[in-house]
């Protein structure tokens, strides 16, 4: 389109009536805002707002603290021996975890920590009202990081179309043929 | 490089002996009309900036952004990376606030460095630089999140009873300025020159 053939469709209208049709337009629509403390935000799905931890699955396995690019996790643990369940069986040792940390005024929420557990321990949370007086109250110990895990969405269904879980699959598989016994095959062996 | 030392804050005598009713009012009216001055320097500005926009829209909660300057602004908002040689800047436009004054340090990279605390350039957090009253956590924090700490900075400001002595406690008991700073001269205005001639 040409400026001249713009020129003459405007024309015919004064530009303060088109003004006013404009804010007219405008007066006549509902205002956007958000009334954020008295209505809840309509946050997006996976949203991140802080990291919840369920220390149950927690290994202290040190995958998220190593692989955060900030060094904001911070995990103690020792180990511990269990005693053998069988006799004659060997000691096992696991880790107990005694601190896990993570530091909310380093953490950038690129959700690293989130994707390498491997046992499903950390989640994002889409909680956001954690601003605070002083500062060190922004490294959220373990106590206050399990407490965020009540506000973690349920995850997204499958979509419909998917393979099933590998646990409901597993249920659809026969059972496995059971092992000869040992001392059959120690003689057929022998002979 | 020489310095001098500023006045130390201080309140009026009505304001100090004002008894507890009238310190309730003056909280009140502190507490919604903060003309902040947004000190953005990097992504989470852009945050601050959608905050006070229509959908967010802060001046529901008295938070004016129209401060022409620091000098007519009570709330200093930081949001983004303090460098090392921003920091002094930082520093000499909150001295410039008239008291009191409130700093609300939005996002990582304000409050500790964020994902630059290992950079050789970067301050590690601007709470090394100015007292810093509200922590907002995010990288960047949602716009709710910074209403939310605007929030929380009201009702501090509601609970406090301003003295000058707890003023000067922020400051450590002196305020220093480099001579070059004070004595400056203003800018001249600028004078109509003949084009071309």
């Amino acid at each position: 389109m040409t400026e001249a053939a713009k020129g003459s469709r405007a024309a015919g209208i004064p530009g303060l009536v088109r003004g006013l049709a404009a804010t007219a337009r405008t007066l006549a629509r509902p205002t956007h805002t958000s009334e954020y403390p008295d209505a809840p935000p309509s946050l997006p799905p996976r949203s991140r707002g802080v990291i919840a931890l369920l220390a149950e699955n927690c290994t202290s396995c040190m995958l998220c603290a190593r692989e955060c690019p900030d060094w904001c996790i911070y995990i103690d643990s020792h180990k511990e021996t269990v005693p053998a369940t069988t006799p004659g069986g060997r000691d096992r040792q696991r880790n107990v975890l005694d601190r896990f940390a993570i530091d909310f005024s380093l953490c950038m929420y690129c959700g690293i920590c989130v994707e390498v557990c491997p046992f499903d321990a950390l989640f994002w949370s889409p909680e956001f009202e954690y601003a605070e007086l002083d500062i060190r109250e922004l490294l959220h110990e373990r106590d206050r990081l399990g407490q965020w895990m009540a506000t973690v969405p349920p995850p997204p269904a499958l979509d419909e179309r998917s393979a099933d879980p590998a646990e409901v699959s597993a249920l659809g598989k026969p059972a496995r043929a059971p092992r000869a016994p040992r001392q059959a095959a120690a003689e057929e062996g022998q002979a | 490089m020489a310095t001098v030392d500023l006045p130390l804050p201080r309140l009026g005598v009505g304001a100090e002996t004002a008894p507890r009713p009238i310190k309730v009012v003056l909280n009140w009216g502190r507490r919604y009309s903060l003309w902040v001055f947004n000190f953005g320097l990097a992504c989470c500005a852009i945050e601050f900036i959608a905050a006070s926009m229509a959908r967010h829209d802060f001046i529901r909660l008295g938070v004016i952004p129209f401060a022409p300057g620091p000098r007519q602004a009570d709330l200093m908002v930081v949001s983004g990376t303090v460098t090392d040689k921003m920091a002094p800047a930082v520093r000499r436009l909150y001295d410039q606030m008239p008291e009191p004054k409130y700093v609300i340090s939005f996002g990582a990279c304000s409050n500790s460095g964020g994902p630059y605390w290992d950079s050789y350039c970067v301050t590690k957090g601007v709470d090394t630089v100015v007292p810093v009253d509200v922590y907002v956590p995010g990288c960047p924090p949602r716009p709710e999140a910074l209403l939310q700490g605007i929030i929380k900075l009201q009702e501090k400001i509601a609970s406090e009873s301003l003295s000058s002595k707890g003023m000067r406690a922020k400051y450590g008991g002196h305020r220093a300025a480099t001579a070059a700073e004070v004595t400056r001269p203003l800018v001249a205005p600028p004078t109509r020159e003949v084009v071309g001639g």
